[in-house]
């Protein structure tokens, strides 16, 4: 028997306060579980994150999704730390869909924001619930007793029951009200260097991620979608697609209106993917192809410059930028620009699903299942909750997976066939009909006194906004995606910030780092070239800019940037640049972003055009860190991605479409540009944040910085070095 | 008679269209999952399995050019795991999402196979196939070095 009967009580309900006073039931109680039809009466969970065994085996579930992250790692071993558990005996599970887990929706960079404090408190209480099991055995006060390592010890005697032994009699003990947390000094997991809990699995191909699913009777899907965004399908002739051997269906997949839905395209379904995917090149398909025909990122980008080199809609302002720019002493103006871009998660697109007459389960990696639970639902006439979703190990995501356009289809060739359907997109059909970080331009003018103070800074930027899923219409990104510049940690008092026209002609969707890309390149950048106009240090200059920054609200933040930024700019051996051989340069940049603190030290050697990074020193002040080793690879992984998209990655479109297909023509970073890495963390007693998106922006320009350092050579569109495609 | 395989040391039919990439046989046909697909190209290195111990890339390949042949895939590596590449991955913690790891960990141990101490250079040039979008280069770097370090002592 397991721990149960904790009905109810309103067992541990927490305010995630951090996040602005969302409500996270960490557990319902179990009277309501069972009247959901979530589990049976007698109940064999803890809640919906902790089960215990009598055996002492452990079962911590995760319910916020993974996709190489390392959340499934860091927050159950949270978990663990806090009730004394042995990791060694802990088995982690992903959760399925399921509001009991409270919100799953995984982007931002916010998990451990929202659920680090929740998953303690379990953790507290179930050892709480232990410790009271023991204590009535031992007919003694729970003070007289402690847990560690999956034990409950009696001080008096040093008698020890273990877990399993008191799982069930803990059942029965009262909830506490607010479990006591540990000291930091006392953490066994959290904080530490532990490696993730599937790595095992990984390393001997036993990991199964959602692409792996396999199920009875399972028939395979390949699609193909119109190439231009809002086409539509003029005729078909499937006729020789359905000739195949091994083909069974041709289905027409219908628009899904909404922000994150299919676009629609045609499926073929097959015995195999591959077969499939022959008889997708064997329809005979003419599209309408709509009115973003037209669009060319060529002549966009040029357009979007223009528009951002003239007067703009205000999104907001302060001070007085005339004035300040007409007791200017020195004027610099840069205008910088990058391209779409495409998450091209190595795992591509990929589910099953199957539909049936009283049911439909879904097997996907996905960063949002409730948003398909609540999509399907809609589109099957049937409660979200009685969409089934397992939520698969995603083989990366980067922003992809929270769009699961690729689940409505599957679900809808399963509810037409009636098999389940594993859907897999082909590398080109992610490349050519996915959804792309923004295509942007932003141009900033500032005035500087004599001394090197930044007195005014007009910023303007255009880019065709996420909201454009949301709402069509929208010709220009709205004042509050422009926060980020109006907020940023610079100290200007007087500053205007403008929105230029980009009205959008494809899907624009998040990627990892979003806004913090192209904000940071052009924060990270300029600043670079205004010290050299002023005839200062990038270090010395930067840390001038934070020192004019009067902002009583925002002085803690600048401390720990400034901080961050000393400790990469001495790891990386500024101080002694002026040694470094011909051709070799250092650059610095920082960022703050998803409330996370990054500053990066590049280090080059450019010789003619060609670029090549030879080290990286990565500080990240993130508050406190939950695992040292994951967060360490996350910035190792956050420098290769802003490395890619710095140097080489832009998804082009011409007439319409997308010009890439596969690896070849969207050339991500491989191995033998790896530069060294070197990541320090310092210790923080800060709560924990942003940690998966925070690193990507602050190495663009501090590559930028680098190479002017190096060859005098400006580099302000990204990328550096694009592929002519 | 049937044309046959062998994939980790047992013989398979093989009755499916001669055409059929490598990787399709595996994953759709036998259900071994391990070996991934990444592009359908030859350009990403995740599909890659050993061809009579050398590394290829399994989505490219028909099945029907194998005839005979043995393949061995990630799940076939070793018997328990234990490979030194694979005590190095877990050593180093290399994986992040882990889904090219399997394609990196193939590729390496047929470098290894060929060239037991293999320099820096040498690492990159035979690694240069095989993407992975994580960003975990620098751990497969340190890995691959440990394990020829480990191979070459228990010569």
């Amino acid at each position: 028997m397991s721990i149960s009967n904790i009905s109810r009580r309103n067992f541990l309900k927490t305010a995630g306060a951090a996040t602005g006073g969302l409500v996270i039931g960490v557990a319902l109680p179990m009277n309501a579980l069972a009247a959901k039809g979530i589990m049976k009466d007698s109940g064999e969970e803890l809640n919906a994150f902790i089960q215990i065994d009598d055996n002492g085996d452990t079962i911590i579930y995760c319910g916020r999704c993974e996709m190489g992250q390392g959340i499934s790692t860091a927050l159950p071993a949270a978990v663990a730390d806090e009730m004394e558990a042995d990791w060694a005996r802990v088995t982690v599970k992903q959760g399925d869909g399921d509001e009991k887990y409270g919100p799953q929706a995984t982007g931002g960079s916010a998990s451990i924001r929202v659920m680090f404090q929740p998953m303690r408190e379990a953790g507290a209480t179930a050892k709480a619930m232990l410790i009271a099991a023991a204590a009535k055995v031992w007919k003694t006060s729970p003070d007289n007793c402690f847990a560690e390592s999956h034990f409950v010890i009696n001080k008096t005697n040093n008698q020890r029951l273990g877990y399993g032994e008191l799982a069930s009699i803990a059942a029965n003990m009262p909830v506490p009200e607010k479990p006591t947390l540990k000291n930091k000094s006392d953490f066994k997991y959290i904080g530490k260097a532990l490696p993730r809990h599937d790595q095992g699995e990984v390393v001997v191909g036993k990991r199964i991620y959602g692409v792996d699913t396999k199920l009875p009777g399972l028939k395979y899907a390949a699609i193909v979608h119109c190439p231009v965004l809002g086409g539509a399908l003029k005729s078909l002739d499937k006729s020789d697609a359905l000739k195949m051997k091994g083909v069974s269906d041709v289905i027409e997949i219908p628009r899904f209106n909404i922000p994150f839905g299919s676009i629609g395209g045609v499926a073929v379904v097959a015995d195999n993917s591959w077969t499939a995917q022959q008889a997708v090149k064997k329809l005979k398909i003419a599209w309408d192809l709509g009115e973003n025909v037209s669009y060319d990122t060529k002549e966009y980008k040029q357009q979007l410059v223009r528009n951002v080199e003239k007067p703009a809609t205000l999104a907001s302002e302060r001070g007085d930028i005339k004035k300040a720019f007409g007791e200017a002493k020195h004027k610099m103006s840069a205008t910088y620009t990058g391209g779409h871009l495409s998450h091209a998660p190595m795992e591509p697109n990929a589910s099953v699903v199957w539909v049936q007459k009283d049911s439909c389960e879904v097997w996907a990696s996905t960063q949002s299942p409730a948003d398909i639970q609540k999509v399907l639902g809609q589109y099957l006439k049937r409660e979200p909750k009685d969409i089934v979703v397992h939520v698969a190990m995603a083989g990366g995501a980067f922003g992809r997976k929270f769009k699961c356009d690729y689940v409505h289809e599957a679900a809808v060739i399963s509810q037409e066939t009636g098999a389940p359907i594993q859907l897999i997109w082909t590398r080109e059909e992610d490349m050519r009909t996915g959804y792309y970080h923004s295509i942007n331009a932003q141009h900033i003018e500032a005035s500087m006194d004599d001394q090197g103070n930044v007195t005014g800074w007009l910023h303007r930027a255009a880019f065709p906004s996420i909201g454009t899923l949301f709402d069509p219409s929208m010709i220009r990104t709205p004042a509050r995606s422009l926060g980020d510049v109006t907020d940023h940690l610079f100290g200007v008092e007087n500053m205007r910030v403008e929105s230029g026209d980009a009205k959008a002609h494809t899907r624009i969707g998040w990627y990892r780092a979003v806004y913090a890309i192209f904000y940071g390149f052009a924060f990270g950048t300029f600043a670079d070239e205004l010290a050299y106009k002023a005839g200062k240090d990038h270090l010395s200059f930067v840390n001038q800019l934070f020192d004019n920054n009067k902002n009583k609200e925002q002085q803690a933040q600048i401390k720990r940037a400034k901080n961050i930024l000393a400790i990469a700019a001495d790891k990386s051996g500024w101080d002694k640049r002026q040694n470094l051989p011909k051709g070799q340069g250092i650059g610095l940049a920082v960022h703050y972003s998803f409330q996370s603190f990054v500053a990066m030290a590049v280090h080059v050697e450019v010789k003619g055009d060609d670029i090549k990074v030879l080290n990286v020193d990565c500080v990240i002040d993130c508050g406190q860190v939950l695992n040292l080793d994951g967060a360490t690879a996350q910035m190792e992984g956050a420098v290769v991605m802003g490395m890619s998209l710095a140097l080489s990655t832009e998804v082009t479109f011409r007439g319409g479409a997308v010009v890439n297909s596969n690896f070849h023509d969207y050339p991500v970073m491989r191995i033998s540009d790896m530069p060294n890495v070197r990541v320090h963390i310092p210790d923080s007693d800060e709560s924990p944040t942003g940690l998966g998106e925070p690193g990507v922006a602050p190495f663009a320009p501090a590559l930028s910085n680098a190479v002017f350092a190096a060859s005098g050579k400006r580099y302000r569109d990204l990328p550096f070095k694009p592929l002519s495609v | 008679m049937k044309q046959s395989i062998i994939i980790n040391g047992t013989e398979h039919a093989i009755d499916v269209d001669g055409n059929m990439p490598l990787l399709w046989f595996l994953r759709d046909h036998l259900e071994f999952t391990g070996t991934k697909f990444g592009c359908g190209s030859g350009l990403c290195g995740a599909c890659t399995v050993h061809v009579d111990g050398q590394a290829i890339r399994s989505c490219v390949i028909p099945v029907s050019t194998l005839v005979g042949k043995k393949i061995t895939t990630i799940e076939g590596l070793s018997e328990n795991g234990d490979h030194p590449l694979q005590k190095a991955w877990l050593n180093n913690n290399v994986p992040q999402c882990g889904y090219c790891q399997a394609g990196q960990i193939m590729n390496a141990a047929s470098l290894l196979a060929v060239n037991a101490s293999p320099s820096e250079e040498e690492i990159d040039t035979a690694m240069q196939g095989n993407i992975c979008r994580c960003g975990t280069y620098q751990r497969i770097k340190k890995a691959i070095v440990e394990a020829a370090d480990t191979l070459s002592k228990e010569v």
